[in-house]
């Protein structure tokens, strides 16, 4: 009866929305414009929470990177440290944490977080997502208010993510009172990170977050195999041109093959459009613009678009985001594909066990003609963060932050090899030199489950199977350098007002489009036109008065 | 083996009229409830149901009018109570965008279009199924069918791509004859095709159930005695299936008109990179791409609210016109 009556109200409130709905006009004066207003945090305001930095590398590397470049080891360390003895969680309470994986999603009765948990001395619960979509997730998690112990939130979602200064705070753990300056030593791991990402890891004045530096400063390195472009006799592409026809080459759909993953972060940068932060630039005359409005990101659309027309991309990519690319590129059914540096090991190594003559290089960072620069986009010195929920008491605080000084031991420590390879016997086994060699069943457990937790000083470790990876890696790096776009929004945190984040889906959209061909290229203009009217103009004068403010 | 002696039938009548002698209205609520308290309590699981996950959750619609920041305050609770009020701001907001009125006209153009290409097929599969004789084959031809509708869309629609996208099946056989394949999966012109077949494919034959269920309701007798006066196949089934099929028939178009602005989700998210804003931008997706994703929740609840005004309105009109025809609808006032 009560439920009856209840509907009976709700009904007549809903028909009392719609009349006033239908009246809309005549109350819309009153009416406000939803959506969170942005905001900024400046760099001088970072300094005073640091902690202090206290190098903590064990081994000299083999390959030495450029900075931000990590650096490269060739050999295993033949000892291993021991640094951490203490337990982290004494009081036993198991401790929830979410993590992205771009993979197949691990066993829950998994062999090697059992063995870290142990060696840890915690219990530490992963629910592990999709890292494809591991933002509209944190958006429903945070938006729920409803966090793990620790969240691991990538940089590149968080600009996806409306109110996220908002939500530091309100969701998550200050950690100045127990990190800034000495008080780091309680952590010795973590005083071992870099202090520029440390520096990016604070929000509204307070340090909020554990960093995870960065390896590589690049959002993307353009894959190919190597193995089958040397079989066929068909060199890397210098040229826009040549990859073009590196992409004819390639392409025979009735094998079943086509030249190209997705390669539009790759294009882009070869053609030159910069813009690290967001897609905005400054340029030298201090006009303040978006990589859509350069000449260079409209002749990458029109590359990008004849490589759909022409069908030099896997039908499954052109018509997914989602596709899964890695298959296609170990199974050899496409043979070039942009993405983060990170996926190189992450790639190469299960596919060396299925077919050990194959090579994934980085194609060497080349502009769209000869003599003419590409542009490197550059990353935060933060890759991402892992936040810790807030209002647990110190206890618990200081439990959660000896979890994450474990997971940042560097390479050349026990912990670290636990963590990246698993137990001795059950997940790898050494090979002559004293180089973990793992197996399917580390395959099958390993997620990065530990090393995407915590930061750890990054450096580039191959392993047998894969010998020459970390030279590979840090020598491309060390080229790319030259090309490194310089970011003026450095050590700043900028959140673009939701109106302004709402216009940018469209717009990728409506690209989208023209790039699959189901728009014209001449329509870009009207899609600039809309941009710039919808939010790009407001959202550009919001980026320039951040600089000004920053007195930048 | 003799039949129970049924009670002589000049006392029944006194049973109904001692009935009667009670009206209703005459029992006190303390009587009532003695009287029907295992009832109730029958109901009480199901209401606390519909209550915790219906009522209580419809109350959060009220940021449908405030500009909703879930971290104000200390706890969700607060973020309600301390989040600025907006007035119609999330409204007028979603009006004044050609988008969201390009997502309504795609949802109903696809409503509109699956009311005549699917909404007909599960009654047809009903009554097909109905004339096989065999009990065995029909079993199975009804497992096959409902199957796909415990898929979920992630499997249909990669099925679907795997059969039918340009490196699949169609298309691999295709190449190897020589020709040139179709785009099936990625054309945005025929993307409405697509969505419905899918659909079919999916769940046409769950929605067969009810329609067997009313079909086993026919009084054979009815058959029999058409089929001895004459009547073919054909005669048959106009003059006695689809008559005792009407009312769930209705039943169901009414239920369906209420749903009009709601065609799926996951279907759409899924295939919206293939064919592009324009043609798979449904109302459910405008509201996650354009509301949730960018944390605009007030927008959302808007949208949500516009489409739930729109659903009531459509299913009290439909079923107005139902009484109008003399049909029962899905409810009736007593």
């Amino acid at each position: 009866m009560g439920a009856s009556t209840s509907r009976r109200n709700f009904l007549g409130l809903v028909g009392l929305g719609a009349a006033t709905m239908a009246s809309g006009g005549a109350l819309a004066g009153c009416s406000k414009e939803p959506g969170a207003k942005g905001g900024a945090t400046n760099a001088q305001q970072a300094a005073g929470v640091l902690p202090q930095f206290k190098e903590s590398t064990l081994v000299q590397p083999d390959v030495k990177g450029v900075r931000p470049m990590a650096d490269g080891y060739v050999k295993y360390p033949t000892s291993l440290a021991d640094a951490i003895t203490e337990k982290a969680a004494p009081s036993g309470k198991p401790i929830t944490a979410s993590t992205p994986w771009w993979g197949p999603a691990p066993p829950t009765a998994n062999k090697l977080v059992e063995a870290v948990n142990a060696d840890m001395g915690a219990t530490v619960n992963f629910t592990i997502q999709d890292g494809n979509t591991y933002g509209d997730k944190l958006n429903a998690m945070l938006g729920a208010r409803d966090v793990p112990d620790l969240t691991c939130i990538p940089g590149w979602e968080i600009a996806k993510l409306a109110r996220f200064s908002e939500a530091v705070p309100a969701l998550f753990e200050d950690l100045g009172p127990y990190l800034t300056g000495d008080k780091v030593n309680a952590y010795p791991m973590l005083a071992g990170l870099d202090t520029a990402a440390w520096q990016d890891s604070v929000w509204g004045g307070k340090l909020m977050g554990v960093p995870f530096p960065v390896d590589a400063p690049y959002p993307s390195v353009l894959f190919y195999r190597k193995d089958v472009a040397d079989e066929r006799g068909i060199a890397a592409p210098t040229t826009l041109d040549e990859l073009y026809e590196f992409g004819k080459k390639f392409t025979n759909p009735a094998k079943g093959e086509w030249a190209f993953g997705d390669i539009w972060l790759e294009v882009q940068q070869i053609c030159g459009a910069g813009g690290s932060e967001n897609g905005w630039i400054k340029q030298a005359d201090g006009k303040v613009v978006h990589r859509h409005e350069l000449p260079e990101y409209k002749q990458a659309i029109e590359f990008m678009a004849r490589l759909y027309a022409e069908k030099l991309i896997h039908p499954d990519l052109a018509s997914s985001e989602g596709g899964d690319v890695t298959t296609l590129f170990k199974g050899g059914k496409i043979f070039m594909y942009a993405t983060g540096g990170g996926s190189w090991k992450e790639t190469w190594k299960p596919a060396v066990a299925v077919n050990p003559k194959f090579n994934m290089q980085g194609v060497k960072v080349f502009g769209a003609e000869k003599g003419k620069n590409p542009v490197r986009w550059r990353t935060r010195p933060g890759v991402m963060w892992t936040f810790l929920k807030k209002g647990q008491g110190a206890e618990r605080v200081q439990e959660l932050l000896r979890v994450l000084n474990y997971t940042a031991a560097p390479f050349g420590t026990k912990e670290w090899e636990l963590q990246n390879f698993g137990v001795e016997g059950t997940h790898f086994k050494r090979d002559s030199s004293g180089a973990p060699a793992t197996n399917d069943l580390w395959t099958k457990e390993f997620a990065n489950q530990y090393i995407f937790l915590g930061g750890r000083p990054p450096v580039v470790v191959g392993g047998p199977d894969i010998p020459t990876y970390a030279a590979d890696f840090v020598n491309w790096g060390n080229d790319a350098a030259q090309y490194l776009e310089t970011n003026p929004w450095d050590g700043i945190k900028v959140e673009v007002p939701s109106s302004q984040a709402a216009i940018e889906q469209p717009t990728a959209d409506k690209v989208t489009d023209i790039l699959r061909g189901r728009a014209p290229v001449s329509s870009y203009d009207k899609v600039l036109s809309d941009w710039r009217a919808g939010g790009g103009d407001a959202a550009r004068d919001f980026y320039a008065k951040v600089l000004a403010d920053n007195g930048r | 083996m003799s039949a129970p002696p049924i009670a002589p039938v000049e006392k029944r009548p006194k049973v109904k009229k001692n009935v009667k002698a009670v009206p209703r209205q005459q029992l006190s609520f303390g009587q009532r409830l003695r009287r029907d308290w295992p009832l109730l309590l029958m109901c009480l699981p199901a209401m606390m149901l519909l209550l915790v996950f219906h009522y209580v959750p419809a109350l959060g619609n009220i940021i449908a009018f405030q500009d909703y920041n879930p971290f104000v305050g200390d706890d969700p609770l607060e973020a309600f109570l301390y989040s600025e009020w907006i007035g119609f701001g999330n409204f007028e907001y979603l009006f004044k965008n050609p988008a969201f009125w390009d997502s309504v006209l795609t949802t109903l153009s696809i409503t509109a279009f699956q009311l005549v290409f699917y909404f007909p097929i599960p009654i047809l599969l009903a009554i097909l199924l109905n004339s096989i004789m065999s009990p065995k084959i029909r079993s199975l031809v009804q497992a096959v069918v409902y199957l796909p509708h415990f898929f979920s869309w992630v499997l249909v629609v990669s099925l679907f791509q795997m059969m039918l996208g340009g490196a699949g099946l169609l298309a691999q056989t295709v190449r190897q004859a020589g020709y040139t394949p179709p785009e099936i999966m990625t054309n945005p012109d025929t993307f409405i095709f697509l969505v419905t077949s899918e659909a079919i494919w999916k769940d046409a034959g769950w929605g067969m159930i009810v329609f067997l269920a009313a079909l086993a309701a026919i009084d054979p007798a009815l058959y029999e005695a058409s089929a001895a006066d004459g009547a073919g196949r054909w005669r048959r089934m106009w003059h006695i299936t689809l008559p005792g099929l009407r009312s769930v028939i209705i039943l169901l178009l009414i239920l369906r008109l209420g749903d009009a602005l709601n065609v799926g989700f996951e279907q759409f998210v899924l295939q919206r990179e293939m064919v592009g804003r324009d043609a798979a931008e449904v109302l459910d997706t405008y509201v996650y791409y354009q509301g949730i994703a960018v944390q605009q929740w007030g927008v959302g609840a808007a949208a949500g609210l516009f489409k739930a005004v729109i659903g009531i309105l459509l299913i009290v009109g439909a079923n107005k016109l139902a009484h109008r025809f003399g049909e029962q609808g899905i409810y009736s006032k007593s």
